[in-house]
């Protein structure tokens, strides 16, 4: 391989693997504080895709729409996750976590076929927004602006989670009750406001991924599960919960799955699972996760 | 008196039935034919696309006259794409209505189940969508025929045709989705492709997951591969879309050639629009390339099926429109409704399509429905991108009969 095609590869796993990482963080930050594994996590996303397809083309006439519907998609898939997490989720913390599986399970089929009554089978796609529609050259080589503006915002969207958990009153508040749910309660902290509003934030994380995939990709139903598997793979990898894991699985699935595919590409279909499995092997509580 | 007008009401009514037995005896009972089709769900258009052409030509067959007299009838179904229930559907239609021939179906699964209902019912069952070639290969009878493509063209021998008789390019990376389709697709095109062109070479084969939506780290592979063409070997729908807005954005097209045979149909990229990514220049095929085709009849049954449907007509359309042509001039030929005089007549019939004739080859009773190939780009006439400068390819690029048998041969169980 040339220097050319390493670069090519390096840069497309960067950019495979930050799309995930939007989509994985959520799922992490939710798993991390409420210690549900959100299935229906992927369909969340999805439905924040239809929504871009669903703003841009009706108002199509209003310029710069896509920006405007990259704040309007994420808020409107955080409310209806304040509406799951209020109206479902709350009645089954208490229960074994098969409870929750069928639970989000079922939230896959029902969210899907509303979709589907919604929006149809058909496939839709959104235009490339400008100012990040050209190509550039990296390394010689034409790389599509766009995905360096994803690998940008995955980074942006790490950076920004890490300083809200780390250096504000809320991300105190979240650790807390993260670390011990009946002492933070008992300090007085409104432990079900901050459980509908860390889904919330998962929600709109997914919400934010399905909004920026479109221009790139394509509308359709069943993207939820092309990307729902790897976003597990790369929780796991990271360790439960952990936002850091999340952000480090994401670049190690993309990178093994972009050279894989270069040196190996029969196997690609196995390389995730493989990364998966080895490191379960060699430390089973993930990159960054904590042993219990 | 009592009696008396009770006798007349009766004789009355007597001869009103009489009469109304001879009205519709003039009339004749009509000839049905059964239609199991995808009328709801995914794959709706082209369930009612093909009803669409089937009522078309019975419209015009019945404007002139009908069939030995008779008028023609077709009895539409959904089979929402189950096996379980296109075959209850199927046994109604032959059960209750009485239809004398079964026809349709976009699903193989379904089509194949229908399939083995007709051989044990001994009714004639026509397929007008669904490709597998193992319904007219390894699993045909004597009931079964197709008037469509089926996989053995679609998929790999037309792109192999195509591109052997214009480009040739020597070296070519394929990528397929990781499933048996796509594996079965590759391996066509190389069997047809490779002995054509002396001297080409799949110099990379890359294999995505099912339903992959991100295709980055596959093109820039297919970029620095040095490669001077791609293959894409059953990457469809969804899935075709997002590959060509990423390689598009990549400029994969200026770099290389593209042979991407889904994309000469129209239902993927009717939503496409003038400026928006679509594969530039690539070599695509199509199984009914409407705009293309001079036959003032094809126009006017494209009009007629937009004017009734508000979209094109899909190739099942015309087929099912050609289906219903082929059984009324069998049944004219045969003089009667009589199945086994039929399959004989239609065995090596001559068909006259809006493309010329078309045999109905005798060994699997597929008739050599032509697939057209072209370069595609937007044209003027429509807003979305089609194959342009087209041309057909015909009976080259099916299985041979000799191949069938062999392919046969194999498939049956070694007697102990």
């Amino acid at each position: 391989m040339d220097i050319e095609a390493i670069m090519g590869q390096v840069l497309s796993g960067l950019s495979v693997g930050m799309v995930l990482f939007l989509i994985a963080s959520g799922l992490s930050v939710i798993f991390g504080t409420l210690k549900i594994l959100n299935l229906a996590h992927g369909t969340i996303y999805m439905i924040g895709g239809f929504l871009c397809y669903w703003i841009t083309s009706t108002f199509a006439h209003i310029p710069a729409i896509f920006w405007l519907a990259l704040i309007l998609g994420p808020i409107a898939t955080a409310l209806l996750g304040g509406l799951i997490e209020i109206f479902l989720l709350r009645r089954i913390y208490a229960e074994e976590m098969l409870y929750q599986y069928i639970l989000t399970f079922g939230l896959i089929l029902i969210l899907g076929e509303l979709c589907k009554l919604i929006w149809g089978v058909g496939y839709h796609t959104v235009s490339v927004p400008w100012p990040v529609d050209g190509k550039m050259s990296i390394f010689g080589m034409i790389y599509p602006v766009y995905n360096i503006f994803l690998i940008c915002c995955g980074v942006a969207v790490f950076i920004g989670l890490m300083a809200v958990m780390r250096f504000t009153g809320l991300g105190r508040i979240i650790r807390a009750v993260t670390f011990n749910r009946e002492m933070a309660n008992a300090l007085g902290i409104n432990v079900p406001m901050v459980y509908t509003g860390v889904f919330m934030l998962g929600c709109w994380l997914a919400g934010l991924a399905g909004t920026l995939m479109p221009p790139m990709s394509v509308v359709a139903l069943g993207t939820d599960m092309a990307v729902i598997i790897d976003c597990f793979i790369i929780v796991v990898i990271g360790g439960m919960g952990s936002l850091s894991g999340a952000f480090i699985g994401a670049i190690i699935l993309g990178l093994v799955n972009a050279f894989g595919i270069s040196l190996l590409p029969k196997l690609t279909i196995a390389f995730g699972f493989l990364l998966m499995i080895i490191i379960l092997i060699i430390r089973h509580w993930g990159l960054l996760g904590k042993p219990e | 008196m009592r009696t008396k007008s009770g006798v007349l009401i009766v004789s009355i009514l007597f001869c009103f039935i009489i009469f109304c037995g001879f009205g519709c005896k003039k009339a004749g009972n009509p000839i049905k034919i059964g239609h199991i089709h995808s009328i709801s769900g995914a794959m709706s258009m082209y369930g009612k696309s093909c009803a669409t052409g089937g009522e078309i030509a019975i419209e015009e067959i019945n404007a002139a006259g009908g069939v030995l007299g008779r008028p023609l009838e077709q009895i539409t179904r959904d089979d929402n794409l189950k096996p379980e229930i296109g075959l209850r559907e199927a046994k109604n239609l032959v059960i209750n209505d009485k239809v004398d021939f079964l026809t349709g179906t976009i699903s193989s699964a379904v089509a194949q189940a229908i399939s083995n209902y007709a051989k044990e019912e001994k009714k004639i069952f026509i397929v007008n969508i669904a490709q597998s070639s193992t319904l007219t290969e390894e699993n045909f009878h004597r009931y079964i025929f197709r008037i469509d493509t089926n996989s053995i063209p679609y998929w790999g021998y037309a792109p192999a045709l195509a591109l052997a008789e214009t480009w040739k390019n020597k070296k070519i990376i394929s990528l397929g989705f990781d499933y048996v389709t796509g594996k079965d697709t590759l391996k066509a095109f190389k069997e047809k492709y490779l002995p054509l062109v002396p001297g080409a070479k799949i110099v990379g084969e890359l294999w995505a997951p099912l339903n992959t939506t991100d295709f980055t780290a596959y093109i820039t592979k297919m970029k620095n591969s040095k490669a001077d063409a791609f293959f894409l070997a059953c990457i469809y729908g969804g899935g075709e879309l997002a590959f060509t807005k990423q390689a598009w954005a990549h400029g994969l097209y200026d770099k290389m050639k593209a042979i991407q045979s889904c994309a000469g149909d129209v239902e993927t990229w009717s939503s496409v629009k003038k400026g928006e990514p679509y594969p530039k220049g690539a070599i695509a095929t199509s199984r009914y390339p409407f705009w293309a085709i001079d036959d003032p009849k094809s126009k006017e049954f494209t009009k007629k099926h937009h004017d009734r449907l508000g979209y094109w007509p899909s190739y099942g359309a015309m087929n099912q429109y050609v289906i219903v042509y082929a059984l009324k001039n069998a049944i004219e030929k045969v003089g009667a409704v009589d199945t086994e005089k039929i399959i004989n007549a239609l065995e090596g019939m001559e068909l006259n399509t809006f493309v010329g004739t078309v045999k109905i080859r005798k060994c699997d009773h597929q008739a050599m429905m032509p697939t057209w190939y072209g370069y595609v780009d937007f044209t003027p006439e429509l807003p979305f991108p089609i194959i342009t400068r087209v041309k057909a390819l015909g009976e080259d690029s099916y299985h041979s009969c000799e191949q069938i048998e062999k392919i046969r041969l194999a498939a049956t169980p070694k007697q102990p």
